[in-house]
């Protein structure tokens, strides 16, 4: 059951824009049908007479569409070309589907383009970056070469962020600030554009919504990418030195004795040199067996510390930087869904 | 009963602690000693085995060993005396640590016979070198030798400015994270000592070898 509901609530939102997007008007359709099959004068007489009655915007579009189609399709360009200014007069914003529609039709929606004043395609990126450090990308495409004027209003504000003289694509950046420097207030602000041509003029706009957020900041650093401290001491690799040198100076202090002993006193005893010795020699033995102690590695703590010392230096810039961004203010600016067309 | 005793002190230095031991600048424990003593000729040949102790201490550069010993010395068979005696000896080495394995040794040493007769007693001054070396953790070696200047001699007699040297070895071992210490030494003396009795200079050499085996606590 309520299954159900959600889904007739769900029709029902979804019907409702696109019965506003379709063609009530039976004259109108009746004009669509002729047109549909091939029956041009009918198409005409019908369309004609359906901009006679009472039509929704949308629908005098359409009204005026038909007929640049079937001026075109009856090879009058001229009137073709009228009827499709009044179709970008009315939606500023339309294009033609150039796979489905016949060249001739348009060339003369092109030729309509460039005798009307408009301003189309006023687009706005969505961007976040921080005050006075980025810029608003704001594009639009003026029809004829105009004196084209850009405002950002909201309320009492009203900055003008450009002035110029352009046909065709423009792209300004505006870095959102005030005149002060200070990064414009958050809230919602129309873009506006306003092109002039002695009497003629237009403007669109689009709406947009400028928030602040808090900067965000940088964590500080336990370790720097690609380098790893290194170990502080190393084993040395297992040498006979210990063993060599017990031997050596045991071999030193028995020969030392054996040179030494007075020739008169007969042979000298080695009793008591060779018992220390053999002791020296077999401690020398024991401890080339043994796994030798680390050593500190003199290349492995420079480093360590130059490490230290860089991450240190680092982390210093970084808390800088980090009071510096809890200063500033992160604007996102997004545009928002357009209430109308040009004028 | 030695092993209970022995136990008894490895129990008695594992309880110690730790702050007691921080500096460990100082050891101290007996020692078996063996040695051989000759004198005047190949005839007068003792053997001898007895105790002492040993005490090390030391402070930055310096270091100091003292050692006495008692030793009772026995006719040895291959000689033709006849009475035992007993050896006194007190020895201190002062040492001041030069460079690298190098350290300077200055020191004397005496020893006291008894039957005053039946050897020479003795006392000189010694002056030398030591030169260590750390065979592994907690394993040093030495070797040290030197002269002995000016001695004096019970029944008398001169030796010649280069005429007494001497020589020595040593090991020691820390145990029980160096609380316990076995050492071993080796000490050779030679003093050619000549005599005269108005009939010119005879010789009257006097040649010692030690061993010293001992255990030490280290604080």
């Amino acid at each position: 059951m309520r299954t159900r509901l959600s889904l007739a609530i769900l029709l029902a939102l979804v019907s409702a824009p696109c019965m506003a997007q379709t063609i009530q008007n039976a004259t109108l359709r009746r004009a669509q049908q002729a047109f549909d099959n091939l029956d041009y004068r009918q198409a005409l007489t019908a369309g004609q007479a359906a901009l006679r009655e009472r039509l929704t915007g949308y629908e005098r579009a359409r009204a005026y569409e038909l007929l640049g189609f079937t001026y075109s399709g009856m090879d009058s360009i001229l009137r073709g070309v009228d009827a499709f200014k009044q179709v970008i007069l009315l939606e500023p914003e339309r294009d033609l589907d150039p796979t489905k529609t016949s060249s001739k039709a348009l060339s003369a929606f092109q030729v309509a383009l460039t005798q009307v004043l408009v301003i189309r395609q006023l687009h706005v990126d969505s961007v976040t970056f921080v005050g006075g450090q980025g810029v608003v990308a704001v594009r639009y495409t003026v029809t004829q070469p105009a004196r084209v004027v850009t405002r950002v209003v909201s309320g009492q504000t009203s900055l003008k962020i450009d002035s110029t003289v352009a046909s065709g694509q423009v792209n300004i950046r505006w870095p959102a600030r005030l005149p002060s420097g200070d990064p414009v207030l958050a809230g919602d602000y129309n873009v506006i554009v306003e092109a002039t041509i002695g009497q003629n003029n237009f403007a669109t706009s689009l709406p947009i919504r400028i928030s602040h957020g808090a900067v965000d900041t940088l964590p500080h650093l336990t370790s720097l990418p690609g380098y790893t401290y290194l170990a502080e001491t190393e084993v040395p690799p297992k040498s006979w030195r210990p063993m060599g040198l017990a031997a050596v100076y045991t071999g030193v202090a028995l020969a030392g004795t054996a040179a030494l002993s007075n020739g008169n006193l007969g042979s000298s005893s080695m009793r008591e040199g060779g018992v220390i010795g053999a002791g020296l020699v077999l401690a020398g033995f024991v401890m080339t067996l043994k796994k030798p102690a680390p050593q500190p590695a003199r290349g492995n703590i420079l480093y360590n510390q130059l490490l230290r010392e860089q991450i240190s230096r680092r982390n210093t810039e970084i808390a800088q930087e980090n009071t510096r961004r809890r200063q500033q203010v992160a604007l996102s600016v997004v545009p928002l869904s357009r209430a109308g067309g040009g004028r | 009963m030695l092993e209970w005793l022995i136990a008894a002190v490895v129990v008695f230095l594992s309880i110690f602690p730790t702050f007691q031991l921080s500096a460990q600048h100082f050891s101290i424990g007996p020692q078996m000693i063996f040695g051989d003593y000759r004198e005047v000729s190949a005839d007068l040949h003792y053997r001898g085995v007895g105790g002492g102790a040993m005490a090390t201490v030391t402070w930055k550069k310096l270091s100091a060993d003292v050692a006495i010993s008692k030793l009772t010395y026995k006719p040895a068979n291959d000689g033709t005396a006849t009475q035992q005696f007993d050896a006194r000896e007190f020895d201190v080495r002062l040492r001041y640590y030069v460079s690298g394995p190098i350290s300077a040794e200055l020191g004397f040493v005496n020893r006291t016979a008894k039957p005053e007769f039946e050897a020479q007693s003795m006392g000189a001054i010694t002056a030398g070198a030591h030169m260590g070396y750390l065979l592994g953790p907690g394993v040093h070696m030495a070797l040290r030798g030197g002269l002995m200047f000016g001695p004096r001699f019970s029944g008398g007699g001169t030796i010649s400015p280069l005429g007494a040297l001497r020589l020595g070895l040593g090991l020691n071992v820390d145990a029980l994270r160096g609380r316990l210490r076995f050492n071993g030494d080796y000490d050779f003396q030679r003093v050619s000592r000549k005599t005269n009795d108005g009939s010119g200079e005879l010789p009257a050499p006097i040649q010692q070898s030690l061993g010293r085996l001992g255990i030490a606590v280290a604080f």
